[in-house]
């Protein structure tokens, strides 16, 4: 008992729960200080949809001091504050031998990477729980057992936790990955990298106590003014977002310094892998832009807590700028959400086609070109909104802009695959899915993209299965593409093919009929986001169509579990160079040590030079 | 910088200084005269690259450092400046961000404020880092009483800056009647200053910090990465009220 309350995840969450309860009590006492001597006029407790139990201020610097404590309890700022205090600390920190390492503050960049993953993957269930519940109650017309502020939570966490998901899914493969690919022993600050992964999991409890806290109604992008009317959950969704943006940023800083610093000798700028290439340019956008949605959010929580009246137009503010502030990160968001992954396509596709990658420098840049661009197209989700009418065609063609770089990034996939040897184990299954399924949400963007179209689509299931298909063909199929390839590397025993294929064939037909209604039933009427609609729409066949599509779905997420726990016991031995890849990882028996390769490697040649006779990549050792 | 000698050093700091202050008065007689928000900004974007180049060196990026051991401390060094002005530059978003806001909301006027006390504030933290200046170049040139007299006439006017604007400024606005609730003006006028202050605030803690690991002899001339981060960080904070105050205080119409 006394080993599992040492755990570092275990005493967090403690120290969490404790200080929320002792930060909220802490203002309830000024507060009552203000009332009894000052006479000032203001509740201590109450229960309402704003108060449950203390009152909004209290909960909101309560859940502060909870993050904090957790940070403190999970020791993931005990070196620093030693050298505060002036005090030496080892270079190099051991862990805690086994898998107690995992559930503690680790410097190894691939334990950090494991744990962002298995993070990912808890969130990403907890989040698709949340959407089946949903989905059932959408099969039919009627309300059948959610109350509409229910259903509305839990659609708006849906939202927040696969994008938190994905972060942290992006941030894991990006942690395990780019330090390996480039040859280095760790990311360039260890410290930082173990704080930006813990201080996710605070904001993820933040996140799901909102259920607890009266919900909230507003969506994931929580625009006022229906954000400042919410009920309380609002405040701790908002204060979640602003602490995960802060893992966010924090491992963008760590993965471009480790990229800018560390590379392997010989690592020129056009001799890195693809993947790292995407690393940087989803960290360049995470590192700058997630300012603004915290700012957006801590904007609105102020509106609440004190009245500042900034997007209250009776007190001359403007809701119109929160939008603008939300959007600047919130669409470049979607780039940091698929550039990783269409690396994974682009990093996998010679490996699986034994061929070079087509047009490599123009793979490399159009990561940048998408990343540059994605700056500058945020108002075209707000074309419907209301503002100025002058910005709408200049943001409709900055939008359609997007297409070159990404078409490129095609173009590229397709004539690498032209008249190659394909092989087709699991990873290259859902490489090839993942292709496909983003050219259907790249194709269904232009329509959205275009004011004229976008004001019939906007706010309809249209959107709801544009972005499915480009979360799905750049993050999800990539995603599970790399647990695939990369399994072994990380444990020394490859995932079982036969369940790799089963989870492969239910999933990705019935994501493609999933995805497909939602845009059927889009075009013909059916608005986003509702927690009802009218059966004489006819619309209660597709639904029905839509939620047998996501329970197969999740049937197929549930085998590649089990997948993962028989395997990590049972799976077939793989130490070697299993994919027979040019990547320097490889050349090296899996799993990798501490401090990753023994000897510095050097960089002589083009990475993806597969199928050329006398060329080579790496030298490994000596 | 280590070839230079101390003296020359120092003065050059000086002289900086000199022309801040200098276009500091230039920016009150624009706005009280001229009226002019883009010689405004100028001003503020010329004063904010002195301080990027001279206080915060920002030419130590460009170091060639191909041939140092990875494993150096020299080389873990330059990789702590870069993660340094990584965070500044994602730091600058929200203020960036702040401004947005500022001119998005309130356009061609600004909140009525006290001008002497802004004036007078915006001075102190001028000072304030004209003597980080000095206490880093003291540091680098491991003289420790300089170090140390120069660290700790910073943090004063550091506290000093947020007693003039959280405890003067922010009460006289409130007796004023400009308050947090009592429109878009008030709502801007604390959201800026007070993220401001609290980036002050973690200053004036990242200087005790180094005051009291200084006091301990923790640093040498060689070695001092914590007073250097300090002192990047306190000049930044500086950079970004070179931004605030005119855009509280000077450009636009009051009221």
């Amino acid at each position: 008992m006394k080993k599992f309350f040492s755990l570092g995840l275990v005493k967090g969450l403690v120290y969490q729960i404790i200080w929320t309860a002792i930060g909220a009590a802490f203002v309830t006492l000024i507060r009552w200080i203000l009332v009894s001597r000052f006479g000032f006029e203001m509740k201590l407790f109450a229960f309402d949809r704003n108060n449950v139990f203390f009152t909004e201020p209290a909960w909101v610097v309560g859940g502060v001091f909870g993050v904090i404590a957790f940070m403190v309890g999970v020791g993931a700022v005990n070196d620093w504050v030693k050298w505060a205090l002036g005090l030496e600390t080892p270079a190099h920190p051991q862990d805690e031998p086994g898998w107690r390492g995992y559930f503690g503050p680790s410097v190894d960049h691939k334990v950090i990477g494991i744990q962002y993953t298995l993070t990912s993957l808890l969130l990403m269930s907890i989040g698709g729980a949340f959407a089946l519940v949903f989905r059932t109650e959408l099969t039919r017309s009627g309300l059948q057992f959610l109350d509409p502020n229910l259903y509305n939570t839990l659609m708006s966490l849906h939202g927040i936790l696969m994008i938190v998901s994905i972060l942290l899914g992006i941030a894991g493969a990006m942690n395990y990955l780019v330090p390996l690919l480039v040859g280095a022993p760790d990311m360039a600050f260890p410290r930082l990298n173990s704080f930006s992964f813990w201080i996710a999991v605070p904001a993820a409890v933040l996140l799901l106590s909102s259920l607890a806290l009266g919900g909230f109604d507003t969506g994931w992008t929580g625009y006022p003014p229906l954000s400042v009317r919410a009920p309380l959950g609002m405040q701790m969704f908002f204060l979640g977002v602003f602490v995960a943006g802060w893992s966010s940023i924090l491992g963008a800083l760590n993965l471009i310094a480790t990229v800018l610093r560390m590379r392997a000798r010989g690592m020129t700028a056009f001799r890195m892998p693809i993947f790292v290439w995407t690393a940087m340019a989803t960290s360049l956008i995470s590192l700058t832009a997630t300012q603004l949605i915290g700012l957006s959010f801590q904007l609105v929580m102020f509106e609440r807590l004190l009245g500042m009246g900034f997007f209250n137009p009776a007190q001359g503010g403007n809701p119109i700028l929160f939008q603008h502030l939300f959007w600047f990160y919130s669409h470049p968001a979607v780039y940091v959400f698929v550039l990783p992954g269409l690396g994974i396509i682009s990093e996998l596709l010679p490996v699986f086609v034994r061929k070079p990658l087509f047009g490599y420098k123009w793979v490399a840049m159009s990561s940048f070109g998408i990343a540059l661009v994605g700056f500058l197209v945020w108002a075209h989700h707000m074309f419907a909104s209301g503002m100025n009418e002058y910005l709408r065609v200049p943001f409709m063609y900055s939008t359609l802009l997007v297409a070159v770089p990404t078409g490129v990034k095609f173009f590229s996939w397709v004539a690498t695959l032209w008249q190659g040897k394909i092989r087709t184990p699991t990873p290259m299954l859902f490489i090839l899915a993942g292709i496909f399924v983003f050219l259907l949400g790249g194709l269904t963007g232009p329509p959205n993209a275009t004011v004229s179209t976008d004001l019939h689509l906007h706010d309809t299931y249209f959107i709801v299965g544009h972005f499915h298909d480009t979360m799905f063909g750049g993050y999800i199929f990539p995603f599970f593409a790399a647990i695939y390839y990369w399994f072994p590397k990380a444990t020394g025993r490859r995932l079982n093919e036969t369940l790799g294929k089963l989870h492969f064939w239910l999933m990705t037909p019935a994501f493609i009929v999933l995805s497909l209604w939602m845009m059927r039933v889009g075009l013909l009427g059916m608005r986003r986001r509702i927690a009802d609609y009218d059966a004489a729409m006819g619309f209660d066949l597709s639904h029905l169509i839509m939620t047998i599509a996501a329970y197969v779905i999740a049937l197929s997420v549930l085998i590649f579990f089990v997948n993962l726990i028989i395997s990590i016991r049972k799976g077939r031995e793989a130490t070697g160079n299993l994919w027979q890849s040019r990547s320097p990882e490889w050349q090296v028996p899996s799993p990798m040590p501490a401090h990753n390769y023994p000897e510095p490697i050097e960089i002589v040649g083009r990475p993806y030079d597969y199928g050329l006779e006398g060329s080579v990549y790496v030298k490994v050792g000596k | 910088m280590q070839h230079a000698n101390k003296s020359s050093v120092l003065n050059l700091g000086l002289t900086v200084f000199l022309f801040l202050v200098v276009l500091t008065g230039l920016e009150f007689f624009i706005a009280a005269v001229v009226g002019s928000a883009l010689l405004l900004t100028l001003t503020a974007l010329l004063k904010a690259g002195m301080v990027l180049y001279f206080y915060m060196h920002s030419n130590h990026l460009l170091t060639d450092e191909t041939d140092i051991e990875r494993d150096s401390y020299l080389y873990i060094l330059g990789t702590n400046r870069l993660g340094l002005w990584l965070f500044l530059l994602s730091d600058s978003f929200v203020f960036g961000g702040l401004m947005v806001a500022r001119f998005n909301l309130l356009g061609p006027t600004r909140p009525e404020l006290n001008q002497i006390l802004g004036l007078a504030v915006t001075a102190v933290l001028l000072v304030s880092s004209f003597f980080m200046n000095r206490a880093e170049v003291s540091m680098e040139y491991g003289d420790r009483k300089g170090f140390l007299i120069g660290t700790s006439a910073t943090l004063l006017l550091g506290f000093l800056f947020l007693a003039g604007v959280v405890g003067v400024e922010w009460r006289l606005a409130m007796h004023e009647g400009l308050t947090p609730s009592s429109g878009v003006a008030g709502a801007i006028f604390y959201m800026m200053t007070g993220m401001h202050a609290f980036h002050v605030l973690t200053g004036v803690f990242f200087l005790a910090i180094i005051l009291s690991n200084g006091l301990r002899g923790k640093y040498t001339a060689e070695r001092h990465w914590g007073v250097e981060a300090a002192a990047v960080y306190w000049h930044f904070v500086d950079v970004v009220w070179i931004f605030f105050y005119p855009a509280l205080y000077l450009i636009g119409s009051a009221g």
